[in-house]
């Protein structure tokens, strides 16, 4: 297939194109609108898919592909304006647009389970179109600018399915906190474009990786800050917010007032995903600006602290969301400590064992319908040995949630521990990684124990709501329930990604066998980054031996022989630290919920005011209303309503009025002295004087008419001969 | 030898007179009657000069169509004042002011 524009698009366009038309149609044709988003999504895998493979195929590391076309173009004598939007596709991408697209299509399948009883059945799909072509249309962007513009549309997709229930208590809030939330990183996210821009004179990312490999950031100082440190800060600020990162963490957690699907969407396909998938494409930038070390501190302290405050949540909703912000975290550790790879490996496999983990909660929570209230039930304390009413999705979870412990053999333990041991092998040469590594390994720890702490609660012991389990029925094979959980939770499986169980790989070129992952996915290569406008397609004109080099795990990527013997060492230790703290993560878990031999509740009271702290997820949501919106924001708006009533109502409009009365009477007086008076009066005044005279000339005497011709003709005869 | 100027005041005297009859006359057919001798002086002014300057045919023949115009004019006024009589019993000129406001 020739890769070009028109032959991309229909990745996008097909939900694109479902969205639009089930917009108009949804009101009446639910089922067919239904039927109409999961087969455009299921046609973008499947094209997707193609894509993927194809680049597969090629099997090389800086192969990619890059269209554009012009957008606009306002260029006025040697300034240059022009946009150009386009196509950027390489390893990343393709991966990106296989994962999305497929853990999107599971996505739609188990929805058409669990939101068939919803009122608005149709209109949850509606969004879900748009909010996918939105994702994919960020994965494919070649530009920061298109980027951004599928990223707040991204944003308004959040908003709208996390306020889906408007009419239940907090919904509008959530979706509320989300979009703003999210803005206060959007906001700088811009400025990082616009000094990119200054600089570059582009944003393309082809353009700026050049830009930075040639050096254009060396020197420039804005506001006596480095200019590559302040865009690099920028953006990752994005990611901050997209990716709900330590400052701005708060609104994600709210963000399970949407559907359990759409949490699934949003917490593993796309909404999050976006924010990590950003800083790994800007990812030079944040070298060339020095951020490596803040990155990996933000992502450090998110990762620990999420988990510490998902070890006391009872919602089960709620613990997979802080989970989710925790592993977030690691992936933008992993960006702060340079490896690119497995920070993007963990982004793949956690959207897979994470969406899984989302569908199955969402599996328990549909079956759980308390009579009374009428509503679902989503907290664990209500659950309790439901091993036994839905094995199915017992055995689903379980998968994932060995795969985010990571205990080995399960994808998570692959990526996880790659992210841990690099931060292990810059803290040995760095001693300010420290901080960031031990919070890492801590959080893993907290995360193998409130995993399985879910796990027993939900499905191990007896029944706590004893009526509540009597009224569950037992799970039956659906195949829009169960199908998308055995297909999640087979891809937990760590082989997926790693190559085989003995560390070799899947593909075979030139009788080696090389992990596809970790040949494929690789920091750009600003040296040799020149912006081709397209590369032809094929081994011929790549030659593929060469790229294998630079490849870190399969060679030793450029270092000495002792050099990379010494990063194998460390890896190897970072491993078993991993499996240890994971399996002992599971063991505290176990004896505390399994076995019942430890009390939970004597570890709260011992540290009972940090379970008060954990419960309120260390006062942030606190710290935010009434620390910055009710001392900062509500006084600044207080002060803006003052200037706007006080001052410009007051004296600008209000004194535009009494000008304008002045202007009135002027204009009055014009009008009935000048206009009506000596123009309209006048006009008639005069024909009236002249009908006076000349009507004496029509006096109806034939021979005075005579006389007149005569007189005239005389009078005319005369003055020629004059 | 009769000259130019022997026909002009003929033609001049014809023409005077008729305009005097159209103005001091109150009979329509009377004021008819100055508009025939306006055309006829009309028409030996035309004979007159192109005998005397051109001395070709042209002017007579132009003389031929005023006597011809002249036949029709007279037949479409005396069908004029037979019906204004038919309305008016009267052929007085002032008595055709209808149209004065």
């Amino acid at each position: 297939m020739e890769y070009t524009i028109s032959t991309i698009a229909p990745i996008v366009l097909l939900p694109f194109f479902a969205f639009v038309i089930n917009a108009f149609i949804v009101k009446r044709f639910t089922t067919l609108a239904v039927i109409i988003s999961c087969a455009s999504i299921v046609g973008s895998f499947f094209y997707a898919a193609r894509v993927f493979f194809d680049f597969l195929n090629v099997f090389s590391a800086d192969y990619y592909i890059h269209k554009t076309f012009t957008w606009f173009d306002l260029s006025y004598g040697s300034f240059p304006f022009k946009m150009d939007m386009g196509i950027y596709i390489d390893n990343m991408t393709a991966t990106m647009l296989f994962m999305v697209t497929g853990v999107a299509s599971l996505i739609h399948i188990f929805s058409t389970y669990y939101m068939h009883d919803d009122k608005r059945y149709g209109r949850f799909f509606v969004y879900l179109s748009l909010f996918t072509s939105a994702m994919l249309a960020l994965v494919l962007s070649e530009n920061l600018i298109s980027v951004f513009i599928f990223w707040e549309l991204m944003g308004f997709c959040s908003y709208s399915l996390i306020g889906f229930y408007y009419e239940k208590e907090g919904a509008g809030n959530a979706s509320m906190k989300a979009f703003m939330t999210t803005r206060v990183g959007d906001v700088f996210f811009l400025l990082g474009i616009l000094a990119i821009w200054s600089v570059v004179g582009s944003v393309s990312f082809v353009d700026i990786y050049q830009a930075i490999g040639m050096g254009k950031f060396n020197g420039l100082y804005a506001l006596g800050i480095p200019l590559a440190t302040f865009a690099g800060f920028s953006v990752f600020m994005g990611t901050i917010g997209k990716s709900a990162q330590f400052p701005l963490q708060v609104w994600l957690p709210d963000a399970m007032f949407g559907p359990t699907p759409c949490s699934a969407l949003i917490h593993a396909a796309t909404m999050v995903a976006a924010g990590v998938y950003l800083s790994l494409r800007c990812y030079p930038l944040m070298e060339a600006g020095h951020l490596t070390t803040f990155i990996a501190y933000i992502g450090g302290i998110t990762a620990f602290g999420a988990a510490t405050i998902a070890l006391v949540q009872t919602d089960i909703k709620a613990v997979l969301a802080y989970s989710t912000i925790s592993q977030l975290g690691y992936m933008v550790l992993g960006v702060g400590v340079g490896s690119y790879n497995a920070a993007f490996m963990h982004l793949i496999t956690h959207a897979v064992f994470k969406a899984c983990l989302f569908l199955s909660a969402g599996s328990v929570i549909h079956s759980l319908h308390d009579h009374h209230t009428h509503a679902h039930v989503q907290e664990m304390p209500r659950m309790g040995g439901l091993k036994s009413k839905m094995p199915y999705t017992f055995l689903a979870m379980l998968f994932c949630t060995l795969a985010i412990a990571g205990i080995p053999f399960f994808s998570g333990f692959v990526s996880k521990d790659r992210i841990l041991g690099d931060a292990l092998l810059m803290a040995l040469d760095n001693k300010v990684y420290w901080v960031p590594a031990v919070l890492g390994f801590g959080g893993a720890l907290l995360t193998a124990f409130y995993m399985f702490r879910m796990m027993f609660l939900t499905f191990f012991g007896e029944p706590r709501d004893k009526e509540l389990f009597d009224h569950t029925k037992k799970e039956t094979l659906s195949w829009n329930r169960n199908l998308p959980l055995l297909i999640l939770s087979l891809f937990t499986l760590g082989a997926f990604y790693s190559g085989s169980l003995t560390g070799q790989g899947f593909i075979k070129v030139a009788g080696e066998k090389y992990e596809w992952f970790q040949t494929l996915i690789e920091k750009p290569n600003l040296l040799k980054f020149n912006n081709k406008e397209s590369q032809a397609f094929g081994f011929a004109s790549n030659p593929s031996s060469e790229t294998f080099q630079k490849s870190k795990y399969d060679s030793n990527h450029g270092l000495s022989a002792e050099k990379a013997h010494h990063v194998h060492h460390v890896h190897h230790i970072g491993a078993l630290i991993s499996i240890v703290i994971a399996f002992s993560g599971v063991f505290i878990a176990a004896m505390m919920y399994f076995w019942r031999s430890w009390n939970p509740g004597f570890w709260v009271s011992l540290f009972s005011r940090w379970y008060r702290a954990l419960q309120n997820k260390y006062y942030f949501d606190d710290l935010y209303i009434k620390g910055f919106i009710q001392k900062g924001l509500l006084p600044l708006n207080n002060f803006l309503a003052f200037v706007d009533m006080g001052i410009y109502d007051r004296y600008a409009v209000d004194g535009w009025e009494k000008v304008n009365r002045v202007m009135f009477t002027m204009a009055k007086w014009f009008d009935n002295i000048i206009v009506d008076t000596v123009a309209v009066d006048g006009t008639g005044a005069s024909v009236r004087f002249f009908n006076v005279i000349l009507r004496t000339i029509q006096s109806g005497k034939i021979q005075f008419y005579f006389i007149m011709i005569i007189l005239v003709l005389t009078g005319y005869i005369w003055t020629l001969n004059i | 030898m009769i000259s130019l100027s022997s026909y002009l005041f003929i033609s001049f005297t014809l023409f005077v007179a008729g305009i005097a009859v159209m103005i001091a006359r109150k009979n329509i057919i009377a004021m008819m009657l100055g508009i025939e001798l306006i055309l006829n002086s009309a028409a030996l002014n035309f004979a007159a000069y192109t005998r005397f300057i051109n001395n070709n045919l042209e002017g007579h023949l132009m003389s031929l169509f005023i006597i011809v115009i002249a036949a029709a004019e007279a037949a479409v006024g005396l069908a004029i004042v037979i019906r204004f009589f038919q309305i008016k019993e009267t052929i007085h000129i002032d008595d055709a002011a209808q149209l004065q406001s």
